[in-house]
């Protein structure tokens, strides 16, 4: 711990919860991994008893509190940075997992309570059986103890979904508009119209702070997919994967607002190239190919004749040049001066390879399963894609994206939600059963499952395959908005 | 209106009015004066005890934006119908309908808060930001607002429609048809295990990269890079209208850059351009010229001024090296202004690298100077005179010497020192004309250096002046500077001239002023051999007190 008070105010606040939440998971982890006479079990619960102590005498109070994907220590949200977010990850999961909504330390809190607190956490958390309300055995167990300084608030599930309804529905108007903004920006300028870079900043202000508050309702809406829209939707979701790997890359808001930027607007160079090619159907020429590989340095044309030099979107006129250029530069467009590919254009590139690949347009008549496409991107070198931003993308996304079709051993035909809130499987995502064992189809929005969910000894529900939804007559989309 | 009756009870609506009466008072002066201002200062510290009782009744206070109001608990607690000077209107018109304010906003937010409601005031109707773009970016902990519904606008596309489903029966022999298709393949396709075990981590190293990848980022000069990748399509892309797209943007984006200050970047997009004129292909006519006169431009007199006034104006903390850079890029024609400016500035670090630009400029092309030396009626003329002296600019001596003929007083003394500096055998030659000058100071500038200079070819006319009658028309301080430039130039030839006015013999002696026999010994000092010495040790008793002083004087080494 730093400093003996927490002047400096929020930003004080914030080290020290940090610190908080960092000493308890890890000793969490050790009174797991090794018994409680190891050192250095001894050792964490000696630093998780300083820690919040540190906070109870500079506060004078202590409370962990969950909210969506957030943790607020004293009504404070958490910064998630690039060098916590995995141990955040995990509390946050098993918090989740144990139904704590909050949790109040008081003055007074000692070493040996802790100690007991941790060890009926993990007797409750391994157990394997869906049985009973964990919240309330926890509760029940601690009642048992000598533990006097630490009260528990389950998660209020009522709140939780009214939020999770609310948050869609501040999604969908989010995505919406992005798309709103996008369409009047590339139907503008091929009309010779000068943009408003106020409503594409409006807009991409709105989706950073979608995935700061929600990304998962968000990153939903990203398995949308309609073939006439393509060019707008596309820009869309390249703007959403983009910043949603910036947060997990802990970039600060401003940050993100310049990757969302550059990442709306990575495409528009399509804007000089004609419809007639753009939307052509059927196969393409070898001319015409050239033509729609201008669109990276035709885009760097059409945002320095968009606005003033003081608003030039800098950042975005690189990212639209060299997001086809490969890690290697061995991509297009050809460039003289010499360069290396910038993170915000390594990121970018990812994201649009994802997105493009995954969707049916009009040089692409056949998606690729999502699965398959991050597959493809992390181990193909010749794909040119940053490595360790690819990973960042399986991080986001999970090896079964959002909207992948997936059959079960049970028979179940089932869409994937999202990523599974434990880290110990993120191979089991959570799931919206769309097709059940007898054939019979489920109604959107589905069944929620989580593929964690246990049965007895094993699983209840694991996945066999990926398919293509297209063969079950299923809309993945109409599963997740 | 009143407050609802609970919370007027332990929050009276009249300390709200009085919160944001000093909360518009604040803004006022934050937009009237600078931080350093008292007035300011004391509007900040009225601001913060303003919430001071608020807090000891509620941890937050909500503000509905009404058009020209604000309203608290359905009570208005400010109203100015004016919407010019309206806090409420400048908050509407951009879309705020609700503000909320939490404890702590009253340590710093409110003041950046305030700050950027006056930047909106003075921001254009099509600027890139508002209200809301901007509050965005400050990223408030403890303030809140809501706007008027911006995402209400577009509609989700519609999803396309998928095949028809096909009958119960249909689907699960697929469904099983699938997972006996699996089965029968190795082991599964998309098992956790085929993938990397630490692929949901990344690893440190990888933390580390990508750390090092986002500082890099915002390092590079962006805007750099940019320009650069612009001129790279412009010099790969032979397309004529593409080109000629780029050079429009170009030519409305140079001045831009000036006028935003950013001199690197415009440095550095005049030294891509001529790297590219130098190699692209198949360049059109038109867009070579476009593009040469975009460079030449910045040479322009009128627009170098503009730049030497925002350098002077806008002070150069931070900026040295980038005003040098572009001030490194100037053209031959930027040289009449520069000279014409530097006089005007102090010394200091300005003067200093424009006396450094012109210098360079200059030197490698003394063509404009003696062009602008053509005109010693110009203004430029007294700067370029000082300059080329300074440089000791050999080929600047003929224009030089025009100037000694038809400058200014002033402007001939400049360039008699001027061409003292060059000193060459031409410089000097120039500088006979000076001894009949019809100007003072500029005869004596001129025989002082010739003499200095021990110039021979000078002799006739110094000596034509020594012995002739004008002499005697000089003032003392003339009339020395001639004879010990004699001294310097006529060497032991003119001991004996000089003897013969130190001494004079007959008729000669009552006709020789005092003034001039002292000016004679003087020119004997400077001669200095044994026989000018022994001359002036005769005359070392002079019963005349001038003489006898200025030859002790010449005896001693002295002129004085």
């Amino acid at each position: 711990m730093s400093g003996d008070t927490l002047h400096g105010g929020e930003a004080a606040l914030r080290h020290a919860g940090r610190e908080f939440l960092l000493v308890l998971y890890a000793a969490y982890r050790n009174l797991k991994l090794y018994p409680l006479e190891n050192a250095v079990v001894q050792k964490a619960l000696d630093e998780l008893q300083a820690a919040a102590t540190h906070l109870l005498e500079a506060e004078g109070e202590l409370e962990v509190r969950l909210s969506g994907d957030f943790i607020f220590v004293n009504q404070t949200r958490l910064r998630l940075e690039l060098d916590n977010y995995a141990s955040f990850s995990q509390l946050l999961g098993l918090l989740r997992r144990l139904g704590i909504g909050a949790m109040r330390v008081e003055p007074g809190m000692g070493r040996r309570e802790w100690q007991i607190v941790l060890g009926v956490l993990l007797a409750i958390a391994a157990r394997d059986d869906e049985e009973g309300d964990r919240y309330v055995e926890l509760v029940e167990r601690l009642a048992r103890t000598d533990v006097t300084h630490l009260t528990l608030e389950p998660a209020t599930e009522l709140d939780d979904l009214e939020d999770a309804a609310r948050a869609r529905e501040v999604a969908k108007r989010t995505y919406a508009q992005g798309v709103a903004v996008t369409k009047e920006v590339v139907n503008g300028l091929r009309i010779g119209r000068v943009a408003s870079i106020k409503r594409v900043k409006r807009a991409v202000q709105l989706i950073v702070d979608q995935v700061l508050n929600n990304e998962v309702s968000l990153l939903g809406l990203t398995t949308l997919r309609d073939y006439d829209e393509y060019t707008f939707t596309h820009s869309v979701n390249v703007c959403i994967f983009s910043v949603a790997m910036g947060r997990r890359f802990g970039l600060a808001k401003i940050q993100l607002y310049d990757l969302g930027l550059a990442a709306l607007l990575h495409d528009i160079g399509k804007v000089r190239i004609p419809l007639s090619i753009l939307n052509k159907a059927a196969g393409l020429e070898e001319t015409e190919w050239r033509t729609i590989q201008n669109h990276p340095w035709q885009g760097v044309i059409a945002l320095f004749g968009m606005r003033g030099y003081d608003e030039l979107p800098a950042r975005a006129v690189l990212v639209a040049h060299e997001h086809h250029m490969k890690t290697d530069l061995s991509g297009y467009p050809r460039a003289i001066r010499a360069r290396a590919l910038g993170l915000y254009s390594r990121i970018v590139s990812v994201a649009d390879g994802f997105d493009a690949a995954t969707t049916r347009r009009a040089y692409q008549t056949i998606p690729i399963q999502p699965d398959e496409v991050l597959r493809e991107m992390y181990l193909n070198p010749r794909r040119g894609l940053d490595p360790v931003i690819v990973k960042g993308m399986i991080n986001l996304l999970g090896i079964y994206p959002a909207g992948t079709c997936v059959i079960l051993d049970t028979f179940e035909v089932a869409v994937v939600e999202g990523v599974n809130p434990d880290p110990m499987f993120l191979n089991r995502p959570l799931v919206r059963l769309a097709i059940n064992a007898d054939g019979g189809p489920v109604p959107a929005p589905g069944i929620p499952v989580s593929l964690s969910d246990r049965n007895g000894d094993g699983f209840a529900r694991s996945i066999v395959k990926v398919t293509d939804p297209g063969r079950y007559g299923i809309t993945p989309s109409d599963y997740l908005l | 209106m009143t407050a609802s009756p609970e919370f007027s009870a332990v929050l009276p609506t009249s300390q709200v009015e009085e919160l944001v009466r000093t909360l518009v008072k604040a803004q006022r002066a934050f937009q009237m004066y600078l931080p350093n201002n008292p007035v300011y200062h004391r509007a900040r510290e009225a601001l913060s005890a303003a919430f001071t009782p608020i807090w000891n009744a509620a941890d937050e206070i909500v503000l509905t934006v009404a058009e020209t109001d604000l309203v608290w608990e359905d009570a208005v607690v400010y109203s100015q119908l004016s919407k010019p000077e309206s806090f409420a209107w400048g908050l509407y018109k951009d879309g705020m309908r609700v503000l909320s304010l939490r404890r702590g906003v009253e340590e710093t937010e409110i003041v950046r808060f305030l700050d950027v409601v006056n930047r909106v005031k003075l921001l254009a109707a099509d600027a890139a930001d508002d209200l809301l773009t901007l509050l965005w970016e400050e990223d408030f902990q403890h303030l809140s607002y809501l706007f008027a519904e911006a995402g209400a606008e577009g509609h989700l596309p519609t999803a396309e429609a998928p095949p028809a489903q096909p009958p119960a029966a249909q689907l699960v022999a697929a469904v099983r048809e699938e997972v006996a298709e699996e089965a029968a393949r190795p082991k599964g396709t998309v098992d956790i295990d085929d993938f990397d075990s630490t692929l949901y981590f990344l690893e440190p190293n990888e933390e580390r990269y990508i750390r090092a990848a986002l500082e890099h980022e915002y390092a590079r000069n962006v805007r750099g890079d940019a320009l650069a990748t612009l001129v790279d399509v412009f010099e790969l892309r032979e397309a004529a209208d593409a080109r000629e797209d780029i050079v429009l943007a170009l030519e409305h984006l140079f001045p831009s850059l000036l006028n935003s200050g950013d001199f690197h970047n415009a440095a550095l997009l005049l030294r891509e351009l001529r790297v590219a004129l130098g190699r692209a292909e198949e360049l059109a006519p038109a867009h070579r010229d476009r593009l040469e006169a975009l460079d030449a431009r910045l040479s322009e007199p009128a627009i170098v001024t503009q730049l030497l006034q925002a350098l002077e104006e806008g002070g150069l903390e931070g900026a040295e090296a980038d005003a040098a850079e572009l001030l490194r890029e100037l053209r031959p024609s930027a040289l009449e202004a520069l000279v014409t400016y530097l006089p005007r500035i102090p010394e200091g670090t300005l003067r200093r690298l424009l006396l450094e630009s012109a210098s360079r400029v200059a030197t490698q092309h003394p063509a404009e100077v003696l062009r602008i030396l053509k005109h010693p009626e110009g203004e430029a003329a007294g700067g370029i005179v000082e300059l080329a002296g300074r440089l000791r600019l050999e080929p600047a001596v003929p224009g030089l010497g025009e100037v000694l003929r038809r400058g200014s007083p002033e402007l001939r003394l400049a360039a008699v020192t001027a061409l003292a500096a060059i000193a060459s055998p031409g410089a000097l030659a120039h500088l006979e004309r000076a001894l009949e000058d019809a100007e003072r100071g500029v005869r004596l500038a001129g025989v002082r250096v010739l003499g200095e200079r021990g110039y021979r070819n000078a002799l006739r006319r110094v000596e034509a002046v020594v012995m002739g009658k004008e002499v005697r028309e000089m003032d003392l301080t003339e009339k020395m500077a001639f004879f010990e430039a004699y001294g310097s130039i006529a060497g032991p030839a003119g001991i004996e001239p000089m003897r013969e006015l130190l001494e004079p013999r007959g008729v000669l002696r009552r006709k020789v002023p005092p003034q001039v026999r002292a000016c004679a010994a003087l020119a004997l000092g400077r001669i200095g051999t044994p026989e000018a010495r022994g001359v002036l040790e005769l005359a070392a008793g002079d019963k005349d007190l001038i003489v006898r002083n200025a030859v002790n004087n010449a005896l001693r080494g002295r002129s004085e």
